[in-house]
C-alpha cells in the first residue's frame, strides 16, 4: 500500500496547496479559463455595530495614528470646510498609497469618523478572511466590485441611505507613480444618484512616503499633508462625466494650493491654468522619478542657512 | 455554454491535483511542468427531458416516427443497456425508465400487446430484480418483471437465432425473440463513443459464437482507439458495422434510441471531485480532508458499502431515436462536444488516477483483471488519433489492486488469475491456448445462466481489452498496488509516485515529460 499521510500533513498539504491565509493564486495556464469566483461578500455590517466602532475607534486612534504619525509627519488643513456639511457625504480622494484611507479616517473629526464607511476593492481586501475582517473592523470597509455594474454599488446605497459617509477613492486603485490616474465614473454616478455632496481630499506625499510595493512607510518621517477642500454638490442635470471632471479639477487645485498658496492656487483656477496632476508626458520612468521626489517640508524656515 | 477541457501546465502556483485510487483518493504533487488534461465542464443538462424523448420519437432520423412503427398483432421486442451503463448509476429516474416510459405508452395506445423487454447484457452477468428496477422504473417493473422483463441469455441455445455471415466469415447468433420481432427497439446509454451504434444489438444481444469475432486480440489489437469508431480505425466497429449490415439484411428491423449524459458525475459531498482544484472553494478543501480521513480510517467493507452507493447526478444531454447510422453520428457529436479535450503531443508518461468503478464492478469489487481492463483496456484508449503515451512510453496507475474477487460474480477471473496469467500474460497465447476451454466450460456457463456470474470467457476480454496497451507501452507502473498482484499481470509496483516516476526513469529517460490524465469524469483527448 501507499503510504497513508496523517491528517497533519494531509492539513498542511491543502494549507500550502491553497494558500491559506494569503491571496490564492492559480496556475498561470488555467487563468484564461477559470470560471469568475462566486460573488459571495464577506460580511461587513458586524463592523460597523456600535461595539464595532468603539473598537474601530480604540484601534484607529489608539494604535494607528500613533503609528502613522510617528512614522511619517503628516499636516492636516481645511477641515473647517465640513462645518457647514451634513452627513451623509461622499469623500474622495487620490490614491497612491495604503496610508491614504488610514489618513482621511484618523484626520477626520470624531463625529465623522463615526459614521464613515471606507469602500474597498473586493479582489483585494476581501479575499482572504483575515484580511476582510482587518479591512471590514479598522476601516469600516465593506467590498465593491471593481468591474462596475449594479451590484458593484449596491451595498454603497444601502450605507448612504442608512446615514453613512463614504470614502470612495475614484481612481480604483492605488498610483504606480504617484500621479492622479483617471476617474472611473462610479463615484459620480452614485453622488449624482445619491445627490450627495462630494467633499475633495488632496493627499500629498504619501507616494513619497509609501509607495506601492512597500508595507511601511519609508525613514525618515516623511512629510505628508492632507488638503480637505470645499464640498461639490452636484448640479441639476449634470453628468456623470462633467461631475467626474470637476472632482478631479478640485483634486488639482489642491494640489495646487499646497505647491504655492491658496491665493495664487484661486487665482490660477480662475483663468483654467491650475497646473494638471497627471504626471508629466514622457517615459513611466521619469513619471515615477517625479511623482516620488520627496515633497517639500512646510514650517518655520531655519533661521541659519 | 459549457467551458470545454484545457491542458494545464503545472506551475509552482498549482495546488496538489486529486487523484483517485480505487476506493479511496489522494492530493498528489506533480512535477513542475507536467501536463494536466482536464474534461470539458459539464453541458447544460435538458431540463424537460420527457419532452426531449418525445420529440426524438415522433422526429426520428431515416426512420418513420416510431408511432408509425407500431400497429396491433405486432412482435415488439425492447432491448435495453445493461448494469455496465452509466458510471456510477445514474440518481434515480434512471434515463432508460424515461425512454421506456413513452415508448410502452405509445405502444399502448397503438394497440401493441405482445411486448417482452430484455436487458442486454450480453456475457455480462445478470442483473438482479432492484437493479433492473432502478433501471427501468417501478411502473415498468410491475408490469412486466419477470415473465416479459428478463436478462438476456446467450447460452440458452432455445432462445437464440442464427441470423447470417459476414463477408468476412463473421457469425451473428442473436436473441431469437429480438430476432423474430417485427420491431426491436433498443435503449442506449451513451456514456462512452465505445458504446452504441451497431454495438449495441451485435453484442448486447448476441451469443459468445457472435461476440469472439469482435471482442479478440486481433481486432482490439487494431483499435486504435476502441473510442473512436470511425471506419477503419477501430476494427471491433468495423466487424460490428458489418454484422448490423447482416442484421438489417435479415429483415430485422432495429429502432436505436441513444441518449448522452453530461459530466456531471459525483453528487455532493463529492462534488469537490468533479472541479479543477484550483477552483475548490474552502469548504470544499474541508470536505476533501473530512472524507479523505473517514475514507482512510473507515473499516474497508463499510467504505465499499459507501462507494456502491454513489448515484450519479448525470443530466440528460441528448435524446436521438431512428436508424442505427444517423443517429449514432449525432451521439457521437454530442459526446465529443461534452468530452473532446485537444492535447497538444504525446508524453513520455501518462498518469492515471483509477477510479473506484468501471463498467464490470458495479455492485461488486474491482479485481485486478478489471483493473487492467480500466486502465490499459478503457482509459488508455480514450483517445483520438494517436494514444496520450508516446509508443515505448510509461503509464503510471493509482490503484491499490488487491487480490480480492467476488465469488459470485467473478469466478472465472479467480481461475483465469490463478492459472492463466500465471502461465503467460501475452494476449495472443492467452487466446489460442486458454479461451475455449473457459468459453465452453460447462460450470461457467451454468452460473452465467442460473446465478449472477459474468461468462467464463469475460476475463478474457477483460485481458484484451488491454492487449494495445501493453503492445504500446514500454512499462506500467502502479502506485500503491499489491506487489504479488502486480506482478502476476506483468505490471510493477511502486509505493509512492516518486518512486514510478523513478522506476519510469529506466524506460523513458531521467527527464520524461508526464501528462495526467484526469479523470473521472469521462474524456476524450484528441491528440494532435
Amino acid at each position: 500500500m501507499a503510504a497513508k499521510k496523517k491528517l497533519v500533513d494531509e492539513l498542511r498539504d491543502v494549507a500550502e496547496g491553497w494558500r491559506w491565509g494569503r491571496r490564492p493564486i492559480m496556475p498561470r495556464s488555467a487563468e484564461g479559463v477559470t470560471a469568475p469566483a462566486e460573488r459571495w461578500s464577506f460580511p461587513t455590517d458586524w463592523a460597523r455595530t456600535p461595539a464595532g466602532r468603539v473598537a474601530r475607534d480604540a484601534i484607529l486612534i489608539g494604535a494607528m495614528r500613533p503609528i502613522v504619525w510617528n512614522e511619517t509627519a503628516p499636516q492636516v488643513f481645511g477641515l473647517d470646510h465640513l462645518d457647514k456639511l451634513r452627513a451623509p457625504v461622499m469623500f474622495i480622494s487620490n490614491h497612491s498609497s495604503h496610508l491614504d484611507a488610514t489618513l482621511v479616517l484618523t484626520t477626520l473629526p470624531q463625529k465623522w469618523r463615526d459614521k464613515t464607511a471606507t469602500a474597498a476593492a473586493k479582489d483585494y481586501f476581501f479575499d482572504v478572511w483575515w484580511r476582510s475582517a482587518f479591512t471590514a473592523l479598522v476601516y469600516g470597509g465593506f467590498p465593491i466590485e471593481r468591474g462596475g455594474g449594479e451590484r458593484a454599488t449596491a451595498k454603497a446605497k444601502e450605507l448612504i441611505r442608512d446615514g453613512w459617509n463614504l470614502i470612495v477613492f475614484p481612481e480604483g486603485t492605488r498610483s504606480t507613480d504617484g500621479w492622479v490616474q483617471r476617474f472611473r465614473h462610479g463615484t459620480a454616478r452614485l453622488a449624482i444618484e445619491m445627490q450627495m455632496p462630494v467633499v475633495p481630499i488632496a493627499i500629498v506625499g504619501a507616494y513619497a512616503a509609501m509607495p506601492k510595493g512597500r508595507s511601511w512607510p519609508k525613514k525618515g518621517r516623511p512629510p505628508i499633508r492632507v488638503r480637505y477642500g470645499e464640498a461639490l454638490v452636484p448640479l441639476e442635470g449634470e453628468s456623470h462625466q462633467d461631475l467626474s471632471l470637476r472632482m478631479q479639477r478640485a483634486i488639482a487645485e489642491l494640489f495646487d494650493e499646497d505647491r504655492t498658496s491658496w491665493w495664487e492656487a484661486r487665482r490660477r483656477a480662475a483663468n483654467g491654468e491650475t497646473p494638471r496632476v497627471t504626471g508629466p508626458a514622457g517615459p513611466s520612468w521619469l513619471r515615477v522619478w517625479e511623482g516620488s521626489r520627496p515633497i517639500r517640508r512646510h514650517g518655520h524656515r531655519p533661521t541659519w542657512r | 455554454m459549457a467551458r470545454p477541457g484545457f491542458v494545464l501546465e503545472v506551475d509552482e502556483r498549482t495546488p496538489p491535483l486529486l487523484v483517485h485510487q480505487g476506493e479511496g483518493f489522494r492530493l498528489e504533487k506533480f512535477p513542475l511542468g507536467s501536463r494536466v488534461i482536464y474534461p470539458p465542464d459539464a453541458l447544460p443538462k435538458i431540463r424537460d427531458v420527457r419532452g426531449a424523448i418525445r420529440h426524438a420519437l415522433a422526429n426520428p432520423h431515416g426512420s418513420e416516427p416510431l408511432a408509425e412503427l407500431l400497429r396491433p398483432g405486432m412482435k415488439l421486442t425492447i432491448a435495453i443497456d445493461d448494469i455496465s451503463l452509466p458510471l456510477p448509476p445514474m440518481q434515480a429516474p434512471d434515463v432508460r425508465q424515461l425512454v421506456l416510459e413513452e415508448v410502452i405508452e405509445l405502444a399502448a395506445r397503438q394497440g401493441v400487446e405482445d411486448i417482452k423487454l430484455f436487458m442486454a447484457n450480453s456475457l455480462h452477468r445478470r442483473m438482479t430484480g432492484p437493479e433492473i428496477k432502478h433501471a427501468v422504473g417501478e411502473r415498468v417493473y410491475r408490469s412486466f418483471y419477470p415473465k416479459d422483463l428478463k436478462n438476456h441469455d446467450a447460452e440458452d441455445p432455445d432462445n437464440l437465432l442464427f441470423v447470417g455471415t459476414t463477408d468476412k466469415g463473421e457469425e451473428v447468433e442473436l436473441n431469437k425473440r429480438a430476432a423474430e420481432s417485427d420491431l426491436l427497439v433498443y435503449v442506449n446509454i451513451n456514456l462512452v463513443a465505445l458504446d452504441g451504434g451497431h454495438k449495441s444489438v451485435g453484442t448486447g444481444l448476441a451469443s459468445y459464437r457472435s461476440v469472439r469475432h469482435h471482442h479478440n486480440v486481433h481486432t482490439l489489437l487494431h483499435s486504435n482507439s476502441y473510442m473512436d469508431p470511425r471506419e477503419g480505425r477501430s476494427a471491433m466497429h468495423d466487424s460490428l458495422r458489418r454484422m448490423g449490415k447482416v442484421i438489417a439484411d435479415a429483415g430485422i428491423r432495429v429502432f436505436t434510441i441513444e441518449t448522452t449524459l453530461n459530466n456531471n458525475t459525483f453528487p455532493e459531498p463529492f462534488g469537490f471531485m468533479n472541479k479543477r482544484e484550483w477552483e475548490w472553494s474552502v469548504k470544499e478543501q474541508g470536505t476533501y480532508l473530512a472524507a479523505k480521513k473517514l475514507n482512510d480510517l473507515g473499516p474497508s467493507q463499510a467504505k465499499h458499502q459507501i462507494w456502491m452507493r454513489i448515484r450519479s447526478p448525470h443530466g440528460v444531454t441528448g435524446v436521438n431515436a431512428g436508424a442505427t447510422d444517423p443517429v449514432h453520428e449525432r451521439t457521437l457529436a454530442k459526446l465529443h462536444e461534452q468530452q473532446l479535450v485537444e492535447v497538444d503531443g504525446q508524453s513520455d508518461i501518462m498518469v492515471i488516477g483509477m477510479p473506484y468503478l468501471g463498467p464490470y464492478n458495479v455492485n461488486s469489487i474491482m479485481n485486478p483483471i478489471l483493473v487492467h481492463c480500466l486502465g490499459p483496456g478503457y482509459i488508455f484508449n480514450m483517445y483520438r488519433n494517436k494514444p496520450v503515451a508516446r509508443p515505448g512510453g510509461v503509464m503510471i496507475l493509482f490503484h491499490p489492486v488487491p487480490w480480492e474477487f467476488h465469488q459470485v460474480h467473478h469466478p472465472s477471473y479467480v481461475d483465469f488469475f490463478e492459472e492463466v496469467l500465471a502461465e503467460t500474460t501475452d494476449p495472443a497465447t492467452i487466446e489460442s491456448k486458454f479461451e475455449e476451454a473457459y468459453a465452453t466450460d460447462p460450470w461457467y456457463i451454468h452460473l452465467y445462466r442460473t446465478s449472477y456470474a459474468y461468462h467464463g470467457v469475460h476475463p478474457f476480454y477483460m485481458w484484451y481489452w488491454g492487449a494495445h496497451a501493453l503492445d504500446y507501452l514500454g512499462d506500467v507502473i502502479v502506485v500503491g498496488g499489491n506487489r504479488k498482484a502486480c506482478e502476476r499481470m506483468g505490471y510493477r509496483a511502486a509505493t509512492t509516485f516518486r518512486d514510478a516516476l523513478e522506476m519510469a526513469g529506466e524506460t523513458v529517460g531521467r527527464s520524461p515529460s508526464i501528462a495526467y490524465f484526469h479523470m473521472p469524469p469521462f474524456m476524450i483527448a484528441d491528440v494532435r
